[in-house]
């Protein structure tokens, strides 16, 4: 440092020498020119600072579509803390093979590549081809049914290769939007690497379905959705989205295949010149067995964990049939954060002519959202349920 | 030490030293040292002697400027320094930046109806597709006519039709009438029939590379466009500007490439100004990418030619009809994002209840309470920080000049079909127009055009001229002789009056090159600032006395003065 005000001293004072030795040029616009002219001997290109260099490339990456980003989504809910990469190939224009893989704190791994084509038919369709493999150590089991406790958790392990085709369409670009594909995947349990009980140490085939099964399902499923939701699905302020999505899944050894509806509203309600939002959820899900078929444990539908009810555990409770609802009221912040209050509602019964709102178990909370205009990277909530405290962390919305 | 690091070093020095010395050449007041006053005082245009071939083009990241404005620049303390580039009667001169226009001379409805444009309009009944739009938030291309003149078309989005087209029409005219350079902008029209696509056409994929435009690229613009009843589009065409393109300029610094460029852009009063020019029109996107330097040769002469590009960002236009917070806001504001997350959103904004009357091709635009002082463009800038309350007497007078005749010829030029629309943004733009004035013309001591003849000093007083302020119960004049060579001031006598014509005392100089210096104030009860008086320095000539000086709000502290 000492260098370069030397250096600077140096020649300012040499150049106020100079300049008092000159005399006065006697109009201004002689003296603007004998500015200009000892400007043009040290001229230079713009030198960006670091921080310009540095923000510049961000933007360049942005901008370019990210080659390496990263990924944290983990490899199945429950697993913790996640960290993961991944990078794109793009194979043309707009379609691009994505390779990435998560880690989560709990020892959840997720390794997959997808094949996006985004802009088929002229622009109304989208194309995914999925194929990967996971592992999740020690996904929690509660029991069946709305009525479990919380003080007898267990936990199993499964992996699970898989691969899927899933093409959405909008054929009016716009509200309209059809989604179906099928997916083809083995689920393999094994002994829960959690502190809890393994799930096979509490139950058996007997009294918990599909417990040590080894399960391959060639899974279908179909979506009619209406989509207002605005500006984006992951950032939406105001809009509506309607969706029923049919499932089945077909056990190629026929004894646990099952089919299952899933039924979906969201509403945004703008106050305020969307000063606040108040953004309503509701989701029933239904499953029903095939004839002679059971629906194994680890697919029943279930609420519970950071997206439905935030104040429980993932996948805290399980059944054939669940009901969550959501309501939030959203402040906005600023243009990059909003706060959230939320209460959440919800249940699992074993009989859809149950989902009804008695006993529902409910949580309450406050959360933040980093967001851009069109996703929300970041959400960072707080969830108070009778079973304790939760802290949230996700990188999308909430719904 | 490298060599690379000594000349980085040495250009570092060589900047501050330059930059010192360029504070104290255009402006009057600011050295002590020689002359206060050159002969040529005041100079009319701003020299551009050195040839600036060698400039390179630069673009500032839009991320980047846009994090640096939010986070560095609205913590920017303002230096408080007079406007540097002005000329020793607080006037800007033209020059490459600027050209002086409305409020200086005379601006005709027929001369602010054509505006920038020079050239013939483009002939739309054929357009070849050359490149994809590369700037701006609104869609467009980049296209021959059917002449084979390069145009950059912009359309209207679907929630604004006629909108964005109109404002770019509108506010070109506004902004070259306040002596901008602007870019020759024209409505008209786009047939999808009679759309061509250069075979050499190509457009940037998100694999990054660049391969032929197609039909589909068209489409895929077209869909988020407004479209005609006729199934044609309305588009507003600005013609390629002439000379190698540079960059836009930075509302901070100088082009360390450009030889001529010796005033930091932050002390530009044309700049400063902008804070003023933008709140009357909303101009919200004040960023440079909506500026633009050209390497130009104008009459043998090659200079960087310095253009406001696009001033679409106007009126009630803005990137989706939900920017709610757009021009009360800055993107982030500390205080606002803790207002709003401490009180659960209660504490509301002025943005949340403010009414609107809301026509497509206008958008938000209201005059009713809208307070130019507390107008926030996207992000700030340097300049923004930078104005001065002389400053912004200085633009308000040029928004003054605006009659409403020629506020609403201009409006006219935005074709809207919707004559309720046409009318409502006349009608704001006159409101806010009439809110300038009071607001800016009363803050400082508003004396003009001081004149001193025939043993009387006569002068204006911009607000009370301008009806926003009564007349002043007195106006006072102290005198003084003034040595050009030393600064010092020997007082005379003083006098006072009612009127805006006072006597000259006796015993002024009468020798040719001899000064007078003139302290004008006003008593005026409610405008306690017209005490402070302006300072105003004539010189003798031949054919008597010349003002050579006004200086409105010195930087330095009023010498007093010896009696």
């Amino acid at each position: 440092m000492w260098k370069l005000i030397t250096v600077a001293a140096l020649v300012v004072l040499s150049a106020g020498t100079a300049a008092a030795q000159e005399t006065q040029p006697p109009t201004r616009e002689q003296a603007i020119e004998q500015a200009q002219a000892e400007k043009d001997k040290v001229l230079h290109p713009v030198v960006p600072t670091k921080a310009e260099y540095w923000l510049d490339k961000a933007e360049s990456i942005l901008s370019d579509g990210m080659r390496w980003h990263p990924f944290f989504e983990n490899a199945y809910s429950g697993g913790g803390f996640t960290l993961g990469a991944g990078y794109a190939f793009y194979l043309g224009s707009y379609s691009f093979l994505d390779v990435r893989g998560s880690y989560t704190i709990t020892g959840y791994k997720r390794l997959e590549a997808e094949y996006l084509a985004p802009r088929l038919f002229n622009r109304r369709g989208k194309l995914s081809l999925l194929g990967g493999w996971r592992d999740a150590t020690q996904v929690a089991f509660y029991g069946i049914g709305g009525g479990t406790t919380d003080n007898a958790p267990t936990n199993y392990r499964f992996t699970q290769p898989y691969g899927s085709a899933l093409l959405t369409l909008r054929p009016t670009r716009r509200v309209l939007m059809l989604r179906g594909g099928a997916e083809y995947s083995q689920w393999t349990q094994k002994h829960g690497e959690g502190t809890d009980p393994s799930v096979e140490e509490v139950y058996t085939p007997q009294t918990l379905p599909g417990l040590g099964a080894k399960v391959t399902y060639l899974h279908s499923q179909g979506t009619v959705g209406l989509d207002w939701l605005a500006p984006a699905p992951d950032y939406a302020r105001r809009g509506t989205y309607l969706g029923v999505t049919g499932h089945d899944y077909n056990d190629k050894d026929k004894n646990f295949g099952f089919q299952q509806v899933d039924y979906e509203a969201i509403q945004h309600i703008p106050i305020l010149r969307e000063a606040w939002v108040i953004s309503l959820h509701g989701r029933v899900q239904t499953a029903f067995n095939k004839s002679g078929q059971e629906i194994p444990f680890f697919m029943l539908p279930s609420v519970g964990g950071g997206s439905s009810l935030r104040g429980f555990s993932s996948w805290r409770f399980r059944d054939n049939n669940s009901l969550l609802m959501q309501a939030e009221w959203r402040i906005m912040v600023n243009r990059f954060l909003d706060a959230a209050f939320f209460y959440d509602a919800g249940k699992v019964t074993a009989r859809t002519k149950d989902l009804d709102f008695d006993h529902l178990r409910d949580d309450y909370g406050f959360g933040l959202r980093f967001h851009s205009p069109f996703a929300t990277p970041l959400r960072v909530e707080l969830a108070k349920s009778n079973e304790g405290l939760s802290i949230v962390f996700a990188s999308s919305a909430a719904f | 030490m490298s060599s690379t690091f000594m000349q980085s070093l040495t250009r570092r020095a060589g900047f501050l030293l330059l930059t010192g010395a360029a504070l104290g050449l255009l402006a009057t007041g600011v050295s002590t040292k020689g002359l206060k006053f050159y002969s040529d005082d005041p100079i009319s245009r701003e020299p551009e002697s050195q040839d600036p071939s060698k400039a390179q083009p630069y673009t500032i990241g839009s991320l980047y400027e846009m994090t640096y404005n939010l986070f560095v620049t609205a913590g920017y303390k303002p230096t408080g320094v007079r406007a540097q580039n002005i000329n020793t009667i607080g006037e800007v001169p033209d020059s490459s930046w600027f050209t002086n226009r409305i409020g200086t001379v005379p601006v005709t409805t027929e001369q602010i109806v054509r505006g920038p444009l020079v050239g013939a309009p483009p002939d739309p009944s054929k357009w070849v597709l050359t490149r994809e739009k590369t700037s701006g938030v609104h869609p467009g291309f980049t296209a021959r006519d059917a002449k084979g003149e390069t145009w950059f078309l912009e359309f209207d989005p679907p929630e604004f039709p006629e909108g964005a087209t109109g404002a770019v029409a509108v506010a070109t005219k506004l902004f070259w009438a306040l002596g901008y350079n602007q870019v020759e902008s024209y409505l008209s029209t786009f047939d999808p029939k009679h759309v061509e696509i250069d075979p050499k056409a190509t457009i940037k994929r998100p694999n990054g590379k660049r391969t032929p435009f197609t039909h589909d690229d068209i489409n895929a613009i077209l869909e988020h466009v407004a479209q005609n009843k006729d199934g044609t589009y309305r588009i507003v065409a600005g013609r390629l500007l002439p000379g190698k393109i540079l960059g836009g300029f930075l509302y901070i610094g100088t082009r360390p490439d450009d030889p001529n460029d010796i005033v930091p852009h932050q002390h530009r009063r044309e700049l400063r100004a902008l804070r003023v020019f933008g709140a009357w029109t909303n101009l919200t996107d004040l960023k440079a990418a909506n500026t633009l330097d050209t390497l130009v040769t104008e009459n043998g002469r090659t200079f960087v030619k310095h253009y406001l590009q696009d001033v679409g960002s106007t009126f009630g236009m803005c990137n989706d009809k939900y920017e709610w917070d757009l021009s009360w806001e800055h993107f982030y504001q500390g205080d606002t994002t803790r207002k709003r997350l401490f009180t659960l959103g209660f504490g509301l904004s002025p943005w949340q209840t403010v009414k609107y009357e809301e026509y497509p091709s206008i958008g938000k635009f209201e005059g009713d309470v809208w307070d130019p002082r507390k107008w926030r463009p996207q992000t700030p800038t340097t300049a923004y920080m930078e104005l001065r309350d002389d400053d912004a007497f200085w633009a308000a007078r040029r928004v003054a000049a605006f009659t409403d005749e020629l506020i609403r010829a201009a409006v006219h030029q935005g074709q809207y079909s919707d004559p309720k629309a046409e009318k409502l943004l006349g009608d704001v733009l006159i409101k806010r127009r009439d809110r300038i004035k009071s607001i800016y013309l009363t803050a400082v001591n508003p004396i003009v055009s001081p004149k001193l003849d025939g043993g009387k000093l006569t002068f204006d007083n911009a607000a009370v001229a301008g009806g926003v302020a009564p007349a002043p119960s007195m106006y006072r004049a102290s005198w003084f002789r003034f040595d050009n060579a030393t600064g010092e001031s020997q007082p005379i006598s003083d006098t006072q009056g009612s009127t805006t014509t006072l006597d000259a005392p006796s015993g002024l100089p009468s020798s040719s090159g001899s000064f007078v210096r003139v302290d004008i104030a006003a008593d005026s009860d409610g405008h306690p600032t017209w005490k402070k008086p302006v300072h105003t320095y004539f010189r003798r000539g031949a054919d008597g006395w010349k003002l050579v000086g006004l200086e409105r709000m010195p930087d330095a502290p009023d010498a007093p003065a010896k009696k």
